[in-house]
């Protein structure tokens, strides 16, 4: 037997809120996962990546690397174009302990040579400091930020 | 070079390793959608480019685009020529709905993936995780033309987490070879493409066993999904965790509603991709493994075509950690103290757990409070879908991520604000897939 109209309307109607309301649910939750989106900081890296692709001569890609510190960047390029680019040079990093990124950055861009920290100063070929008293001594040499001492090919 | 030439070698890197994917995988993804089949044509790629890479460098070649694509083409001819017969024929459940609202929602989810292309290629990838190993680990195999020992020996790389897999160092090496050089700006579009594979998976696979709307309301869902699709990310292995989850998860639903031998093979295929990326790929796929085992008791399912499947989601990650060990040797768990797993030391684990429990409801409640009301909502008015029984992998596997904040070396609470946002994300695309599959009333 086929429900009373009314009651069909009714189940209709009941539908329809679970229908609204799921589509409203989704819909917050769509909203909801944009919150950590930053519009200007968006808009200012889609700027960057115009002037990369229109071969702008001032871009550089590295600068998003280095918010912790500025200056560093210099420094390690200074390191990359003086040190031997080869697996075999191990070079002994003395920076600042905090945030750790500056000894990622340093193995990372000083890749593919090895970087060791201060503990393992014996081993390397070169010491280079930045921004730290440790390491200080006779015979280093000025780098961007910093000092370089570099051993006699053992 | 230029950043467009760099992009579009990178780009020819890609797409190179997809087609020896497409040749690769057609046996076992044949009748799925096209969208589908890209996805899992990326996925397999990676892998064939990382088995080519390593070839290469197992026999002192210095790997290059032009060598890495003769490998992928004869890894693409080989599989032609071992299944020239039309593989098993998976028939098409195309839902013919085509509404306005599911365009906008496509819309939507190209628009956000088109942000998302920009920033990540917009500068050199800088995530934390990025420089201290995925990337790391990629640029010395590049810059070197080999696998150190010393990746996994050196004492002074104790940061770089010698026991993670190697899959995504791989694929930036293997792209940093078809651009000529460690371009991270370039390689990052990795990223992007495994994101863009992910949504078209997500829709043609829910348009193909749902509806046209439930896919596009699901790709929407992901890609808006900022905490996981951000800039920050790219370099990280989670964006391409996501997409391993999402294909792991479609196999699995496809293995639950149907008896075809292309199933168990993707579901292997899967497996092999969540473990090659991620530790917890590795967790992901053997919870897979257990709900698939558990959900399908006394349903009359031949037991044979269940072992089959735990078999094919366990194996190929098990297989993954003994080439793994071969490859690096017995590697410590830095991040863990499984000293807390002795008998002496069980009193401290309740009250861990609970600062790690608090801390999730904290987060829950600061900071995801209203998603997690929406979710709420929508399972409140809709119905059970067709991967409601996966349902049950995404607690169990945030529950094994407290229980390994509970163990951790360093203090919960800073590993919990370090990782815990990020890697529960990355769940998200795959649990669009239960959320979109939910039936109204």
């Amino acid at each position: 037997m086929e429900p009373p109209p009314r009651a069909l309307d009714a189940k209709t109607r009941a539908r329809a809120a679970r229908l609204s309301l799921a589509a409203i649910a989704y819909a917050v939750l769509a909203v909801s996962l944009l919150s950590p989106v930053q519009p200007a900081v968006t808009k200012t890296r889609l700027e960057r990546l115009g002037s990369a692709l229109r071969g702008d001569p001032t871009y550089r890609p590295e600068n998003m690397g280095f918010w912790f510190d500025a200056d560093y960047l210099a420094f390690l390029d200074d390191l990359d174009r003086r040190l031997p680019k080869t697996p075999a040079l191990t070079v002994a990093v003395l920076v600042p302990r905090n945030p750790d990124l500056y000894r990622f950055q340093a193995n990372y861009r000083l890749a593919p040579r090895r970087v060791v920290e201060e503990r393992w100063k014996d081993e390397a070929d070169a010491v280079a400091t930045y921004r730290t008293e440790a390491g200080r001594g006779p015979g280093g040499e000025p780098v961007a930020g910093g000092w370089l001492w570099t051993r006699p090919s053992r | 070079m230029t950043l467009v030439e760099a992009l579009s070698r990178a780009l020819v890197g890609l797409a190179g390793a997809t087609g020896a994917g497409w040749l690769v995988s057609r046996p076992v993804t044949w009748g799925l959608t096209r969208r589908e089949r890209f996805a899992w044509a990326l996925a397999s790629g990676l892998l064939v480019q990382a088995v080519a890479l390593l070839a290469l460098l197992a026999i002192g070649v210095r790997p290059s685009g032009w060598r890495l694509l003769l490998l992928e083409a004869i890894a693409g001819g080989l599989a032609l020529a071992a299944l020239r017969r039309r593989p098993e024929a998976a028939a098409l459940e195309r839902r013919a709905d085509s509404s306005l609202l599911a365009w906008l929602l496509l819309g939507v989810a190209a628009l956000a993936w088109l942000v998302f292309l920009g920033e990540s290629v917009a500068d050199g990838m800088w995530g934390t995780d990025f420089l201290a190993f995925w990337g790391y680990k990629g640029k010395i195999v590049f810059l070197t033309s080999g696998l150190p020992r010393r990746l996994f020996q050196d004492p002074a790389l104790y940061f770089a987490h010698r026991e993670y897999p190697l899959l995504v160092s791989l694929s930036l090496a293997a792209l940093a070879a078809f651009v000529g050089r460690w371009n991270d700006q370039a390689i990052a579009l990795l990223y992007p493409v495994c994101a863009l594979a992910t949504l078209l998976a997500l829709s043609g696979f829910l348009e193909r066993r749902v509806s046209r709307l439930a896919g596009a309301g699901a790709a929407a869902l992901a890609a808006l999904c900022a905490f996981l699709y951000k800039a920050g990310n790219a370099g990280t292995a989670e964006i391409p965790f996501a997409l391993s989850a999402v294909l792991a998860s479609s196999a699995a639903i496809d293995w639950l509603s149907r008896d075809r031998a292309a199933n168990p093979w993707r579901l292997a295929l899967a497996s092999l991709f969540c473990a090659a990326l991620k530790q917890e790929g590795t967790l992901f796929a053997v919870l897979l493994a257990a709900v698939l085992w558990l959900k399908t008791r006394g349903e009359g399912l031949a037991p044979r075509r269940r072992r089959l499947a735990v078999a094919a989601l366990v194996l190929p990650a098990l297989a993954h950690w003994i080439l793994l060990y071969l490859l690096r040797g017995n590697q410590t768990r830095r991040d863990f103290d499984f000293t807390l797993f002795t008998p002496e030391r069980w009193r401290e684990l309740p009250a861990l757990f609970a600062l790690v429990a608090g801390r999730f409801l904290r987060i829950g409640w600061t900071e995801a409070l209203v998603p997690i009301l929406a979710i709420v909502v929508i399972f409140l008015v809709t119905r059970r879908g067709m991967a409601a029984p996966i349902l049950p992998v995404f607690p169990t596997q945030i529950f094994f991520y407290a229980v390994a904040f509970t163990v951790s070396s360093f203090d919960p609470l800073y590993a919990i604000d370090g990782a815990f946002r990020r890697i529960t994300m990355s769940l998200f695309p795959a649990f669009t897939l239960v959320l979109c599959s939910r039936e109204t009333r």
